[in-house]
């Protein structure tokens, strides 16, 4: 029976009607820009609900959470008006954590308004639990702020050994905590801190010029150079550089000349071709100077942006060049720099723990999240070139500091800076060192605006922060 | 003879009215019951159930399109009644049912694609009709033709008559012509020209909103075209294709006028009350929306200019949540989704239905990545969601053309039923 | 009746609510989603229909008919393609119209033959018609299932 079915007429076969390949093809085409779409829509749900805090803060839609040291003290609140605190209590730190206000944009709080917004996602408006835990000592910061008595300037500090920052502290300070009101009389300079701004170095130069003289010729060989001063000098290209002493300090070799901070023997050490210029601009570019106007890395602490050092350095025999290696003229550098360069001499490395501001966050629901490492910074110069640096410093503390870091052993270098601030000339006092102590482990750096001899030096101060981060761990 | 079962039909209009059910409650959870609640409750659900008697009447075709279609205007007439306090939105409720009707309209005209493509010589004359009125209607190079009791927006249909105009047959790609030599498809050319005269009017009215959408359905017209000609695409077409659209764009970028440069550049944190204020306001409402909203009605956005339109996506995700502005999204993707399910059944089809896809998808990209800030902010509408009877209407014929594609009528099968 | 004092006291309720609401709809939507799943069954059906069940069958392969412009020739793009030189790039062109199948010879070098004739205009098909491409002869089969009209 079946057989005959099959000779009568063969089986119809099953009807195929799948659309042909060319009609598919549209198909494929609205797949794809509907994955791209629902992928970028995701994208977009994603950005929304992790910015949503920035959102907010930006705004100023939200309220915002706290600032602390490292103790838990309150360095800012947002949670309540400023003006419940007692005047005075943010002045030592203010233009660094800075507040809402808008009025500074390179703050702790500026960079932050995200992490210290009072918002979630989840929870809206109610969690209020932002905080952001800085690594500062809010009294070691007071206690250097008053230090300072009535003058302006910046010290800066940070454990060499964690990178914890310290100290910073910017006079003249604003005071959050009263406002605004006075804006227009507020003395210049007081709404930045100013260890984040280039500043005339003065001899506290001679360190990099120093630090390049030891990579491109040697440790040995540096030290046993011995120039002439008088007082005056006169350069290949016949101009005149005078000593602060107007007699000379005779003949003396580097150690002697470092501590004096001669003029002339640092201007014929860059002439004298042992360190070619090349090599010192290498150098320079590699310590973060933007050297003849290339441009350089700009620093980040945690967000807030710090000027890169600056120089101009054209001929060996050009009295610009050799002014501006001996940290004078156009030559530029933060303090955050120069304590930074300390830190990479102090480990004896050439290069330095990064600094970081902030230990941890805490989300407005209450968890906390540690700041990631923070690693090293690139290799500023060779480690022979440091622990040159590091001995020669070491031994200027101990000559000439003795009486200012009695029980700490220390080095450092001091230095004027003459600054011509639109041709009112002054001089700044600066300081910049190290501390090698267990229980002080730091690198710093000091900055006495217009300075007058009889008043407060930066050794002094250098003392008072020594002594006020002594023992906090 | 088999019969063709709707079996899901009535069972998704079902779904469709629960939906807006649903969604009422909560409309009632906010306001409580007013006579005002009760009012868009009725309408709202009414529409829904005589839209789905007429669907169960006229046809029972294609009801992916047609379900979705119903369920998203209903939403959208709902969310816009709610924004910052309840008002039946009757202007969008109108222009929505209007956009149903369009709906059935365009399916009319183009669900036999033959018949669609020989209208082609019309649609090239609308197009130019089209052209001409934003030209010399418009006032002051704007895309508005105000006739007192009612403002047009012409620029909104030419959208349709592009789909029509960019999709091709493969009967047509196979008329070629020669002049001086050279073999070309005039219906190729023809498309490029219009092509050229739609870029060129959008720059001349200073309005270069829409021209990534004109520009995203040509593209894809001339990608389609091309495969007709040749099968397989290569890894090294595509880069060079890839490069050759990179390129185009950053010379757009360099030479776009000063007012685009202007929006390409600007930081709308750095100028939050200026020109970035529109978007500042728009991400903040949605970060206080969170993911189920302040509840309907509760909004503040609604005091921002445009937030019915080009950041309604934000004003739904700050009364509704952003779960639900993101659910709203995909469910207007169900539409051009719809031609994955069933495939079209010929070229021409094909073509309008990725053509609609691109023009949904663009004008959406636009409109929700440009209020959100991830791309610069232009002044185009969400279909189906944004206020504005010009491209509801619009909106409502694209989909038509969905419909078109997914039940094409070769004006076979109801003479042939008889026979066999 | 208000429900805003409910909401002040109980704040979750609100959230709650919305969630469930949200969740709803998105089932909804959902379930529409799934639904289009038939859909691709009927309108396959309705192909079938429209399309007459019919196949192309050549030489024990059975090409279907799924589209309503089928293009026969050697260039890559054609939907049944012949790759001697025999057939011309494009060489016909299979219509659906009217709920028949038409051929169309679109400029063969060696013409389309249906039941040994060479056609010079659009040629109606019927079940069991031979077609010759080439050397290619191909049959117009009817196929079974789907709800075709047996």
């Amino acid at each position: 029976m079946a057989e005959r079915q099959k000779l009568q007429r063969p089986p119809r076969p099953v009807l195929d009607i799948s659309a042909p390949r060319s009609m598919r093809r549209a198909g494929k085409w609205t797949a794809l820009i509907l994955t791209a779409f629902i992928a970028a829509l995701i994208y977009l749900g994603y950005t929304l609900i992790t910015e949503s805090s920035f959102y907010m803060a930006k705004s100023g839609s939200t309220t915002y959470g706290i600032v602390c040291d490292r103790t838990g003290d309150v360095l800012f609140d947002g949670s309540q008006p400023l003006t419940n605190y007692p005047a005075g209590q943010f002045a030592d730190v203010g233009n660094l954590i800075g507040d809402t206000s808008g009025q500074m944009s390179n703050t702790v709080v500026a960079k932050h308004l995200s992490e210290l917004a009072n918002y979630s996602f989840t929870y809206g408006n109610q969690a209020g639990k932002a905080k952001v835990e800085t690594t500062l000592s809010h009294s070691a910061n007071r206690a250097v702020f008053n230090a300072f008595g009535e003058k302006n300037g910046a010290a800066v500090a940070y454990n060499w050994r964690t990178g914890e920052m310290l100290v910073c502290v910017s006079r003249p300070c604003v005071d959050i905590a009263q406002g605004y009101a006075n804006l227009d009389s507020m003395p210049s300079g007081s709404l930045l801190c100013k260890a984040f701004f280039p500043t005339v170095p003065g001899s506290t130069q001679k360190v990099s010029t120093l630090l390049a003289a030891y990579e491109a010729a040697g440790v040995d060989t540096v030290n046993a150079l011995q120039f002439d001063c008088t007082g005056k000098w006169v350069n290949a290209g016949g101009d005149t550089i005078n000593c602060h002493q107007a007699y000379g300090h005779g003949t003396q070799d580097l150690v002697h000349a470092f501590a004096n901070s001669c003029n002339p023997y640092f201007a014929q050490l860059v002439q004298s071709g042992i360190a070619p210029l090349s090599s010192i601009i290498g150098t320079y570019t590699r310590m973060g100077y933007a050297v003849n106007g290339e441009k350089a890395d700009t620093l980040s602490l945690d967000g807030i942006t710090i000027q890169p050092a600056s120089t101009k350095l054209s001929d060996a025999n050009n009295f610009e060049t050799q002014w501006g290696a001996l940290g004078q003229g156009k030559t530029l550098v933060s303090p955050y720099q120069l304590m930074l360069w300390q830190g990479a001499i102090a480990n004896g490395s050439g290069s330095a723990v990064q600094p970081y501001l902030i230990r941890s966050y805490t989300s407005p629901t209450g968890e906390v999240t540690e700041a990631p490492a923070h690693g090293a910074t690139p290799q500023f110069f060779t480690a022979a070139a440091a622990q040159g640096v590091k001995d020669v410093e070491t031994q200027n503390a101990t000559d000439h500091y003795y009486i200012s870091f009695d029980g700490y052993s220390c080095g450092c270098k001091s230095g004027t800076a003459q600054v011509n601030d639109d041709g009112r000339e002054y001089e700044n006092s600066l300081l910049a060192g190290f501390c090698l102590d267990d229980r002080a482990p730091v690198a710093f750096c000091i900055l006495i605006e217009e300075r007058q001899s009889w008043e407060i030096s930066t050794a002094q101060i250098a003392r008072v922060l020594l002594n006020a981060v002594s023992g906090i761990s | 003879m088999t019969k063709t079962k709707p079996i899901s039909h009535p069972f998704l209009l079902l779904l469709v009215l629960i939906a807006h059910a649903a969604m009422m409650l909560l409309v009632i959870l906010s306001f409580g019951i007013t006579p005002e609640v009760i009012k868009l409750a009725c309408i709202v659900l009414t529409a829904d159930f005589v839209g789905s008697i007429i669907l169960q009447i006229v046809q029972r075709e294609a009801c992916t399109v047609d379900t979705v279609l119903l369920l998203v205007i209903g939403m959208s007439t709902i969310y816009q009644s709610c924004f910052g306090g309840l008002e039946f939105a009757t202007k969008h409720f109108i222009f929505s049912v209007g956009a149903f009707l369009m709906c059935q309209a365009s399916y009319l005209v183009t669900r036999n694609p033959y018949r669609a493509e020989r209208l082609k010589p019309l649609w090239y004359f609308m197009f130019f009709a089209l052209v001409a009125a934003i030209r010399f209607l418009t006032g002051s190079r704007s895309m508005w033709i105000d006739l007192g009791f009612i403002t047009i927006q012409p620029s909104e249909f030419v959208k349709p008559v592009f789909v029509l105009i960019c999709a091709s047959s493969i009967r047509t790609q196979l008329k070629k012509s020669e002049y001086l030599g050279i073999h070309f498809v005039p219906d190729n050319l023809l498309l490029i020209f219009c092509t050229a005269v739609i870029a060129v009017l959008q720059w001349w009215c200073r309005d270069l909103g829409s021209l990534p959408t004109f520009l995203a359905v040509a593209g894809l017209a001339v990608m389609l075209r091309f495969c007709y000609l040749r099968e397989k695409i290569s890894v090294r077409l595509i880069v060079f294709l890839g490069l050759c659209v990179v390129a185009a764009g950053v010379f757009a970028w360099k030479l776009a006028p000063a007012y685009v440069q202007e929006r390409l550049h600007s930081d709308i944190w750095s100028d939050m009350s200026g020109t970035g204020y529109q978007q500042v306001k728009a991400l903040t409402a949605i970060a206080e929306g969170g993911w189920f909203g302040k509840g309907a009605g509760n909004g503040s956005l609604i005091h921002v200019a445009a937030s019915r339109t080009d950041i309604v996506f934000s004003t739904i995700c700050e009364e509704w949540g952003l779960f639900t502005g993101m659910m709203t999204v995909i469910l207007v993707l169900f539409l051009p989704a719809s031609i994955l399910t069933v495939p079209p059944r010929s070229y021409y089809h094909s073509g309008l239905a990725v053509g609609v896809a691109a023009v949904f998808m663009v004008q959406m990209t636009l409109n929700i990545f440009g209020s959100c800030n991830l791309i610069p902010f232009t002044g185009v509408t969400i279909p189906f969601i944004s206020q504005g009877g010009s491209s509801m209407l619009a909106s409502g014929i694209l989909a038509g053309f969905l419909k078109a594609a997914q039940a094409p009528v070769l004006t076979g099968r109801r003479t042939e039923k008889g026979e066999s | 009746m208000d429900f805003t004092p409910l909401f002040e006291q109980y704040p979750f309720f609100r959230e709650a609510a919305t969630a469930f609401v949200v969740i709803f709809v998105d089932i909804c939507a959902l379930v529409i989603l799934l639904a289009a799943g038939r859909e691709r069954r009927r309108g396959d059906r309705g192909w079938a229909q429209e399309s007459r069940g019919y196949m192309l069958a050549c030489e024990g392969t059975v090409y279907p008919l799924g589209a309503a412009e089928i293009l026969i020739g050697r260039h890559p793009s054609a939907d049944i393609r012949f790759s001697d030189t025999e057939v011309s790039r494009f060489h016909a062109l299979l219509c659906l119209s009217n709920g028949k199948w038409q051929i169309e010879d679109i400029g063969a070098q060696n013409g389309v033959l249906v039941n040994g004739r060479r056609i010079s205009k659009p040629c109606t098909l019927h079940q069991n018609d031979a077609i010759q491409i080439g050397k290619h002869r191909m049959t117009v089969i009817k196929g079974t299932g789907k709800g075709v009209v047996s």
